[in-house]
């Protein structure tokens, strides 16, 4: 069926395979429009379902939407093309802070597109606010807590509550951070991603460990936005960010056109409309112009600095930390 | 105690269990809210879930799938199984159980190493057909054991005295076990319809780029918790097949 | 050819070619290490193996087979007396059916977040008991073993429903009434007479709901709020999060010999039965 109907179709293609809800459908339908092409756009919910398909090499998709500490290790594998700033004129409209970013810092793997955080998400009606990670240790919230179904976060958070790095691969901080998760664990309701939105809305969670993006649709999305019932904290001991950014796959032959799709992706009204449909914050700063400034997707300068960017891991301390998950989650 | 009104109640209170999230998702969809706590009459998600074309792709592309899989399956599974009653076949039966034994995530991501090593010399890349493959490969099974188990209550002395009277094997088979055989074989062909249908760890590995299902478009709407739309999109599936079975019975007692 | 020949090769065919095949890259995997950011590579080592016996598994393995079997035991005890019903219902057979059905044509993600509706503490049964003041605090129903248990026999049931419809539908209706003429009262007929009659059936369904729940990833992570881990899990996890397939090959290797396993010893054994 897809194939009869694109035989007929006759116009250049480009496969985009981005995050789901992460752009405006409109604006698909404007380059398509303006350049005269189709665009065939397929989403995934995670880096390693993406990672799964790429790797092969031949997966028939143009441009990949990989988080930022992905890009090392697929550049190493062979599988990104590298940028040609030459094309993407407009890369003066990023936001300053990813015009040099630390996981790239020649901007020659991936366009920063979106970014967000890991934070706390809590019920102020019914619960404190929380100030950094050990308040989701509270006894008295006993039953009502969440963390996040992800290793690296939920690690993370143990780690940056004991003070350690959020990357820590050294194996005695490693085992402190599991006895603290195996201690928070009897508090905990469950782990849980995005599915705690509505378990926060309805007043079953108090607080969880959530993505700032997650929490800005909770708190959005509310009943009455002016008196909201959520709130979202970025711990006072740290936090990690994570970028997603747009990468030209080396399997692609549409180069030329995939350029020109990550230029069209770095137009004002473009950045401002894709972060409006996704409520997602936006890497691109003459977007932000337009946008209004939400305090939960765009921390100010004081509380950004304490954010750390996560990068890729060692295989040995990958497989250490894997393995300390398996224990923590079946304990 | 084996009263079929007494088993009908029974029946009633298990299709409750069964129908009560459907109602549920139902409810939900004329939410005029975002989340699951009401907030008043409204239709909009339907009428989000009328205009979006990935829904509508995905719809489509899932029944083709579905249809050709379990089409393609549901003969090849009838087959193994009558062939199977006739004298065992360990090797085949060995597999079809294997099959069923192996985890969704490692039948799809070896089936994707394989497309990646044969992909090398055919010049193809993933797409509708590789999912129609992989769907044929692991619903074989389901048949199977579905038609098997009802063949071995069935007498193997009909085909035998059809045979005495003249018949060929085959002719055997078409006009005397395939007709008795006709419901259990119908049984399993729903069945592996909807474990086709309904299909998404296997589908999400090994689906190309102009291959996405009705799940994988679902799953994405529905872990991101982006709008009650994949509410509105069950409740006119259901809607649909409800309708569709209420029109099959209809036909068939009229 | 003989006509059985023909029968069996499409079959043979496709399960070489398309699973055969791949389940031998996997059983090479499985010897293999992982890849710095994913997917394999050489040495080749028995390692992954080796790591399967440590006590942290073999507990995982453990409460698998111990949930899948209490699954499969439900599903069983309710679903016999449902497909009896729809096997005896005349000429509204194929509705009924059909009606089982209906549930599995909507995405299995979204039957599932219809059950966090119902049984959360703010959700439809806690609202209801409390209205009607049989409790006074929410009943903690999500996020344990038991919302696992329900999750699987929800999903697994018409797979268990339909081969025993298959095989109690042609249950010759003449041995009831010979049963039941010589004074067999109907609880007795049950025992003696259909379920030894349908224990294909049985069996049959029985395997359809164990082996998948034995496998299940999603269930424990949505209903059992991450905090059950099953093979399932440990399998997924190694393929995605963990990018250590070798070790998830391994695990799924131990993981359908076990299956494999139960399932020729239960074969074994209901067929030794029926002979005698």
């Amino acid at each position: 069926m897809g194939l009869a109907a694109c035989a007929r179709d006759s116009r250049p293609r480009l496969n985009i395979y981005n995050w789901s809800a992460y752009i405006d459908p409109a604006m698909i339908t404007l380059f398509e429009r303006e350049r005269g092409v189709r665009i065939r756009y397929g989403t995934y919910e995670s880096n390693e379902e993406m990672l799964a398909k790429v790797m092969t090499g031949n997966s028939g998709w143009d441009v990949a939407f990989p988080t930022h500490s992905r890009l090392g290790p697929m550049e190493r594998a062979g599988l990104i093309a590298p940028l040609d700033h030459v094309r993407l004129p407009s890369l003066g409209n990023l936001d300053p802070r990813f015009r040099e970013p630390v996981w790239d810092s020649g901007l020659r793997l991936g366009l920063p597109y979106m970014w967000n955080a890991t934070g706390i998400a809590w019920n102020r009606e019914q619960a404190p606010e929380p100030r950094d990670w050990a308040d989701l240790w509270n006894p008295r919230l006993a039953g009502r807590m969440t963390m996040l179904d992800d290793p690296e976060d939920a690690i993370g958070a143990c780690l940056q509550k004991l003070g350690y790095p959020f990357g820590s691969t050294d194996e005695a901080q490693l085992n402190a951070a599991k006895m603290e998760a195996l201690r928070q664990k009897r508090l905990l309701r469950a782990y849980m991603n995005a599915e705690v939105r509505d378990q926060l809305v309805a007043g079953d969670v108090l607080a969880a460990q959530l993505w700032s993006t997650t929490a800005a649709q909770a708190i959005h999305g509310a009943a009455n936005p002016a008196k909201p019932k959520i709130g979202f904290v970025y711990p006072a001991g740290g936090y990690p960010l994570y970028c997603d950014c747009a990468v030209i796959l080396r399997e692609s032959d549409r180069s030329e056109l995939a350029h020109e799709f990550l230029e069209f992706l770095l137009w004002p009204e473009v950045a401002a409309a894709n972060a409006r449909a996704g409520e997602t914050a936006t890497a691109n700063g003459a977007a932000r112009a337009g946008l209004a400034g939400d305090p939960v997707l765009y921390p100010d300068a004081a509380t950004y600095r304490r954010g750390i960017w996560p990068t890729a891991l060692p295989s040995a301390a990958q497989r250490y930390r894997d393995r300390l998950w398996t224990e923590i989650k079946s304990a | 105690m084996l009263k079929q009104r007494a088993l009908g109640v029974y029946a009633a209170c298990i299709f409750v269990f069964l129908h009560a999230p459907l109602v549920i998702l139902i409810f939900f969809s004329f939410n005029a809210g975002r989340f699951t706590v009401w907030e008043g009459f409204s239709t909009r998600w339907y009428e989000a879930a009328m205009n979006d074309q990935q829904l509508a792709d995905g719809l489509a592309n899932s029944l083709t799938i579905a249809l050709i899989a379990a089409a393609l399956s549901t003969v090849i599974g009838t087959a193994a199984a009558y062939g199977m009653w006739r004298r065992g076949a360990r090797w085949l039966s060995g597999m079809l159980y294997l099959s069923l034994v192996t985890p969704e995530i490692v039948t799809g991501v070896s089936l994707l190493a394989l497309y990646q090593w044969a992909f090398r010399f055919l010049h193809l890349q993933l797409g509708m057909h590789t999912v129609i493959v992989a769907h044929v490969a692991f619903s074989i099974a389901y048949v199977t054991i579905v038609v098997a188990a009802r063949l071995r209550n069935y007498d193997r002395t009909l085909e035998e005295a059809a045979m005495d009277l003249g018949a060929t094997e085959w002719r055997a088979f078409t006009r005397v076990t395939l007709p008795a055989i006709a419901p259990a074989v119908a049984a399993a062909g729903l069945l592996a319809l909807v474990v086709s249908f309904d299909d998404y760890v296997i589908t999400s590995l090994v689906a190309g780029v102009d291959s996405e299902t009705l799940p994988m478009v679902i799953y994405a709407m529905a872990r991101r918790g982006v709008s009650p739309v994949v509410n509105a999109v069950s409740a006119l599936i259901v809607v649909a097949f409800g309708a569709l079975i209420l029109l099959s019975q209809r036909l068939q007692d009229p | 050819m003989t006509l059985r020949r023909v029968f069996l090769f499409p079959a043979r065919a496709w399960m070489a070619v398309f699973f055969a095949a791949p389940l031998g890259i996997v059983c090479g995997y499985s010897f293999l290490t992982r890849g710095e950011y994913g997917g394999v590579e050489e040495p080749w080592t028995l390692e992954n193996f080796l790591r399967l016996a440590d006590p942290l598994y073999l507990a995982i393995l453990w409460r698998s087979v111990w949930i899948a079997a209490v699954a499969t035991a439900l599903c069983v005890a309710l679903g016999f007396p449902l497909a009896l019903f729809i096997a005896r219902g005349g000429k509204r057979k194929t509705l009924w059916l059909q009606l089982v059905l209906l549930p599995f044509w909507t995405s299995f993600l979204v039957r599932t977040y219809a059950w966090l509706f119902i049984l959360r503490d703010t959700g439809l049964v806690n609202t209801l008991l409390q209205a009607m003041h049989v409790t006074s605090a929410p009943l903690p129903l999500l996020y344990n073993e038991g919302a696992v248990l329900l999750g699987l026999v929800y999903n697994f049931l018409p797979f268990f429903v339909l081969p025993m419809y298959a095989t109690l539908e042609r249950l010759d209706p003449a041995l009831l009434e010979a049963s039941a003429d010589l004074g067999a009262r109907p609880m007795a007929t049950l025992r003696r007479v259909i379920v030894p009659l349908s224990m294909p059936g049985i069996v049959a369904g029985a395997m359809l709901v164990f082996i998948p729940s034995l496998g299940a990833y999603l269930t424990p992570d949505l209903l059992g709020g991450g905090k059950t881990v099953m093979l399932g899990n440990l399998v997924q996890n190694q393929f995605t999060t963990a990018r250590d397939w070798p070790f998830g090959s391994a695990a799924s290797l131990v993981l359908m010999l076990v299956s494999a396993w139960l399932l020729g010893t239960l074969m074994r054994s209901r067929v030794a039965k029926e002979l005698l």
